[in-house]
């Protein structure tokens, strides 16, 4: 794609990355400095992609350009383009980017049933960094006449079609190409350019699907089998061919983004793919399952990789701008306000969420507007965590392996693979979480609505350099890993959250810390504690839970491990799981008093705050 | 030879000269007839006073009173007598014979000695009887008749008061599976456990449909009279509902006519509530053979030859059930049983991905249908569980703790579980039966260690 030849990863010392935004075009300069590669400086400008500009470059040059004088180093040449390879003092030995201008890319998937190879697909789709815009199956429930107009209805960048294993059924995928061949759907961009249909089904299909769609008007890739039997996933070839569209057809329509892919060094990738690729790199290299959420205006997109399984879903409809009336009528008002330690006007707080939904830039001007927002936020972190969990799951359709002691535990298949007991990192972007005043807000955020079980450790994405990481993993995972280490990511410290139902007042764990902080003690039931330990703090925590209480080695039994400071420190958890308030509000909002308290979460907002 | 004869004609003759009645014994005392509370009046019950005879007899001496023979006699009234002291001013009117001849006249039971009670249960309802009895000795020998005072009419009683508790209890049942299925309509929440047999059944199909394979429905080998054929069809309604909608090929072999006439109608109705009648066949519910093992190679040659990616075996299933489940596991289908046969689960649970387990399957039905009546009446039912479930904690409790220790209100409490609310005491407790338990404590407290002994 690239008009940059090749170059010795050994030999990339400067690496320039942009993210092209739907409204800013950020880019950073990463730098091998001292035997590590470092991110030296950023540069933000807003993105030119549509009119009157209507060329994505310009942006992209804007923003290199700030960079360049911020780091005096020159990177537009005289002909505007990036200048590269790199000498001394100008320009960069490889230059790479992201895009979600102009909504990201769209799609719609299809399959013969939605638990199964529909679900694949849309695992695809997603992991691809897509956003799905539905999912066509045969038991969807909707006739066939309403599957076609709403096939006709959407307008996707392209159509990933799969279905049956191989050898499987042959009619049902023939039935489902039938619904979207007479449907015509249009691609979003370029009228005069064939909507890209992506075939990953069953192999012995591919010549009754081919004729299907012989008519014209499409562009039929054929794929491997994203299900070749039901107990196995193959997302990898289909992902790998929305990535080709996406630079073929979907960028190349986009303005200015033909140039754009001429000066890249490695494809272009959609942001949400490329914030996936680098926590799965991280995730294998580090041998560690994370999960990372990034909280939009309209959109909440969480990402988890447990036992090397990444999967990736965006929750449409919460967000802290567009979406935040959704967010308040999906978790209702008393759900939002359980997190507010003080009585609050319903009335005056429902304008409050709509001037937000219409003046999407504003931010809290107050103590208590900010209090509000991150009490959303919980919530809206909360619903999305949970369709995650939902969306997460072990294959469908699998045939089990049984013995007589299962009796009495039969488990159908389809269950989460989320498993917060096995999460080691919890990584947090987007403005509620990364603008908070105080990091302590970040932290008690995230353990509020993710509810971390045992030892996890807690960081936020510095400044959304996640997506330029992903890019950069897929050239040079070595520096990726290391910028994303010691730049991307900071560190709010490690929590340490009991599971089950310890009793208020009564002890739920001992604790004792050996190396940077020497300390021990005892957690009660229903209480929070925070110990400080900075950035190079490192300890052993000996922990002894009460009985019936876990904390990672199972109910009752003692856990050694070591944990990493941050700037808010060690957080020690009591409350139980699942994390459960009062239901009377006095009760409530003095418990949740007492909480925010402990971690000394609103200190210095005691008087009006403006972030 | 002629010696012979006459010593076996005097051996015959010798017994016969011993039934000869010989009015020798002290009559029992105190006879007293009742009609048997809570029957259908065709029960009589006949109490005395031991005969003082009826004794122990000291060394080797011969028991002189061996048992006791019942007589009764119909009151020539039609009607019965309609008030005791009518009875009792008409007892000697109707009374037995002053030379009631107990040689010709068969009594209508006996007991053996140092028993005083008798139930006649081959009473006459609204039949008057008079009660006699009278003391049988070894030899022929007998007291005289000592008959009751007053006769008594056999009735029934519309209300069995011995049964009260079983009246609260079904009363409890049945409001609370009401007060559930009012709940359930009214919208509320009744929540039924996840049963991971019947959350699967859509996985199974949908297997099916991926694999362009069909799908086999086994609904056992006994007949439609079987419950558990009837929970079996129930389920293969929902089976054959997925199946339409998922556009899979449902295959039901069946052992018996009628369990295929039915499973034909369910099928077809359930294609037809799922807005698919052009897809029903009906050759695909087909009968095999009513021979165990010619129906089980039957199956197992659909399923070596068709290879079905979902295999569903509900209802009664005997020996053919590990040869269904592992034939269907060598072919790599997913398998779901269902069966109230406790000898044959093991089987399904090891072999199969997923097994209902008796009352799971009978919840079946309401599981899948949601229905509210149904998942009330489910509800109620388990509340009757709790309740059986709980007096049977108490009653083991109370039960140990009376043995271990001699405490009154635990062998109180025991006898009123065990007699009134399980048994036939009805509502009060029996006064006979606690001064028993008080004289049976007293003795303990007199001698704490009855049994004796150095130890």
């Amino acid at each position: 794609m690239s008009d940059t030849p090749a170059i010795d990863p050994e030999q990339i010392k400067v690496i320039l990355a942009t993210d092209c935004g739907s409204t800013t075009t950020k880019a950073i300069l990463i730098q091998y400095v001292d035997g590590a590669y470092r991110q030296t400086h950023r540069g933000e400008a807003p993105t030119t992609v549509e009119k009157p500009f209507a060329d994505v470059t310009m942006g992209v040059v804007n923003s290199v350009t700030e960079i360049g004088e911020l780091a005096g180093r020159r990177l537009v040449g005289d002909d505007g383009r990036i200048i590269s390879p790199a000498t001394e003092t100008e320009g960069c030995d490889i230059y790479i980017s992201t895009s979600s201008a102009g909504g990201g890319l769209q799609m719609m998937v299809a399959g013969v049933i939605a638990e199964m190879t529909a679900a694949s697909a849309k695992r695809a789709a997603l992991g691809a960094g897509s956003i799905v815009m539905d999912v066509i199956a045969a038991n969807d429930g909707r006739r066939p006449h309403d599957q076609i107009q709403r096939i006709r209805d959407l307008r996707p960048d392209m159509i990933l079609i799969s279905g049956g294993t191989d050898g499987g059924t042959t009619d049902k995928v023939v039935q489902i190409a039938e619904l979207v061949a007479p449907a015509k759907p249009q691609p979003r961009f370029g009228s005069d350019y064939s909507m890209p249909i992506i075939y990953a089904g069953n192999q012995d299909a591919r010549d009754a699907v081919s004729n299907v769609f012989d008519e014209g008007g499409f562009d039929l890739q054929i794929v491997d089998n994203l299900r070749p039997v039901l107990e196995r996933e193959n997302l990898g070839p289909a992902r790998d061919k929305i990535h080709d569209i996406f630079l073929e057809h979907v960028m190349a329509q986009a303005p200015g983004y033909d140039k754009l892919m001429g000066w890249t060094g490695a494809p272009i990738m959609p942001t949400p793919g490329a914030v996936g690729d680098i926590l799965q790199t991280v995730a294998r290299l580090q041998g560690i399952n994370v999960v990372g959420v990034d909280i939009g205006g309209a959109t909440t997109d969480v990402f988890s990789v447990f036992d090397e399984t990444f999967n990736r879903t965006v929750s449409a409809n919460l967000g802290m701008s567009y979406s935040i009336s959704n967010v308040c009528a999906e978790a209702t008002m008393p759900n939002v306000l359980r997190w507010v330690p003080f009585d609050m006007d319903e009335r005056e707080l429902r304008n409050h969420v709509k001037n937000k939904m219409i003046r999407p830039t504003t931010i809290p001007q107050t103590r208590e507007a900010l209090m509000f927002e991150q009490a959303v936020a919980r919530e809206a972190l909360r619903l999305a965590y949970k369709q995650h969990k939902e969306f997460a799951t072990t294959l469908k359709g699998v045939q089990q392996q049984r013995t007589v002691g299962d009796t009495f535990s039969q488990e159908t298949g389809g269950m989460t693979i989320v498993n917060n007991m096995k999460l080691d990192l919890l990584v947090a972007s987007g403005g509620v979480l990364s603008h908070a005043p105080r990091m302590h807000q970040t932290a008690m955020m995230l353990i509020d609505a993710f509810e971390p079980e045992g030892v996890t450790m807690l960081a936020k994405d510095s400044i959304f350099m996640m997506p330029h990481l992903g890019v950069l993993a897929s050239v040079l995972p070595k520096a990726a890993e290391q910028v994303f280490d010691r730049d991307c990511l900071v560190y709010l410290g490690t929590c340490v959250c009991a599971a089950g139902t310890p009793k208020p007042g009564k002890t739920c764990f001992k604790y004792e810390l050996s190396g940077s902080v020497n300390e021990s003690g005892e957690i009660a039931g229903g209480e929070l504690k925070l110990i400080d330990m900075g950035m190079d703090d490192r300890a052993t925590i000996a922990l002894t839970p009460a009985r019936g209480i876990d904390l990672g080695a199972g109910p009752g039994k003692k856990v050694e491990q070591e944990v990493r400071g941050g700037t808010v420190g060690l957080i020690l958890d009591g409350r139980g799981r699942s994390l459960s308030l009062p239901e009377d509000r006095a009760t409530c909002q003095k418990t949740v008093q007492g909480w925010l308290d402990s971690l000394d979460v609103y200190a210095q907002e005691k008087e009006a705050v403006a972030v | 030879m002629i010696k012979a004869v006459v010593l076996l004609l005097a051996a015959i003759a010798a017994p016969m000269s011993s039934l000869a009645a010989v009015i020798d014994l002290a009559p029992p005392t105190d006879v007293m007839a009742s009609d048997m509370p809570n029957d259908v009046g065709t029960q009589m019950k006949v109490i005395w006073d031991l005969s003082p005879d009826d004794v122990t007899p000291r060394g080797d001496a011969p028991r002189r009173v061996t048992g006791y023979a019942i007589f009764r006699k119909v009151v020539p009234t039609p009607l019965g007598l309609e008030s005791t002291a009518e009875a009792a001013a008409d007892a000697s009117e109707v009374g037995f014979p002053a030379n009631f001849d107990f040689e010709y006249v068969q009594p209508v039971g006996s007991v053996a000695y140092g028993n005083s009670e008798f139930v006649d249960e081959n009473v006459e309802r609204e039949m008057t009887y008079l009660y006699a009895v009278i003391a049988t000795g070894p030899r022929g020998s007998v007291s005289p008749l000592a008959q009751a005072e007053t006769p008594v009419t056999a009735q029934m009683e519309y209300f069995n008061g011995g049964k009260f508790w079983f009246l609260i209890i079904t009363l409890a049942i049945s409001l609370v599976i009401v007060l559930f299925v009012l709940i359930a309509k009214r919208g509320g929440t009744v929540k039924v456990r996840p049963i991971a047999g019947l959350e699967a059944v859509t996985e199974a199909v949908g297997r099916a449909t991926e694999m362009g394979k069909p799908v086999l429905f086994v609904p056992g080998i006994l007949d439609i009279n079987d419950i558990q054929t009837v929970a079996g069809i129930t389920v293969l309604s929902n089976v054959a509902k997925t199946s339409a909608e998922y556009d899979a090929l449902l295959k039901v072999p069946t052992a018996r006519s009628l369990v295929m006439t039915t499973a034909r109608e369910t099928v077809e109705a359930a294609y037809l509530g799922a807005g698919r009648p052009d897809a029903y066949n009906e050759d695909n519910i087909y009968y095999l053979t009513d021979e165990q093992f010619g129906y089980t190679a039957g199956v197992q040659g659909v399923m070596v030859r068709e290879k079905p990616a979902a295999c569903f075996y509900m209802g009664a299933f005997y020996a053919e059930s590990l040869i269904l489940a592992e034939t269907a596991n060598s072919i790599g289908a997913i398998q779901i049983a269902g069966t109230a046969m406790p000898s044959q689960l093991p089987f399904f649970v090891a072999a199969c991905d997923y097994t209902l387990i008796g009352e799971e399957f009978f919840a079946a039905s309401a599981y899948l249908s949601n229905d509210p009546e149904q998942l009330g009446s489910l509800k109620g039912q388990d509340i009757g569980k709790v309740i059986a479930g709980a007096l049977l904690i108490i009653g083991c409790l109370t039960a140990t703790l009376a043995t271990v220790t001699p405490t009154k209100v635990f062998k109180v409490t025991t006898l009123y579980i065990k007699d009134n609310i399980l048994g036939k005491d009805g509502i009060s407790l029996d006064q006979e039966k606690v001064t028993k338990i008080d004289i049976e404590l007293e003795e303990l407290t007199a001698d704490p260690n009855p049994r004796g002994g150095d130890s």
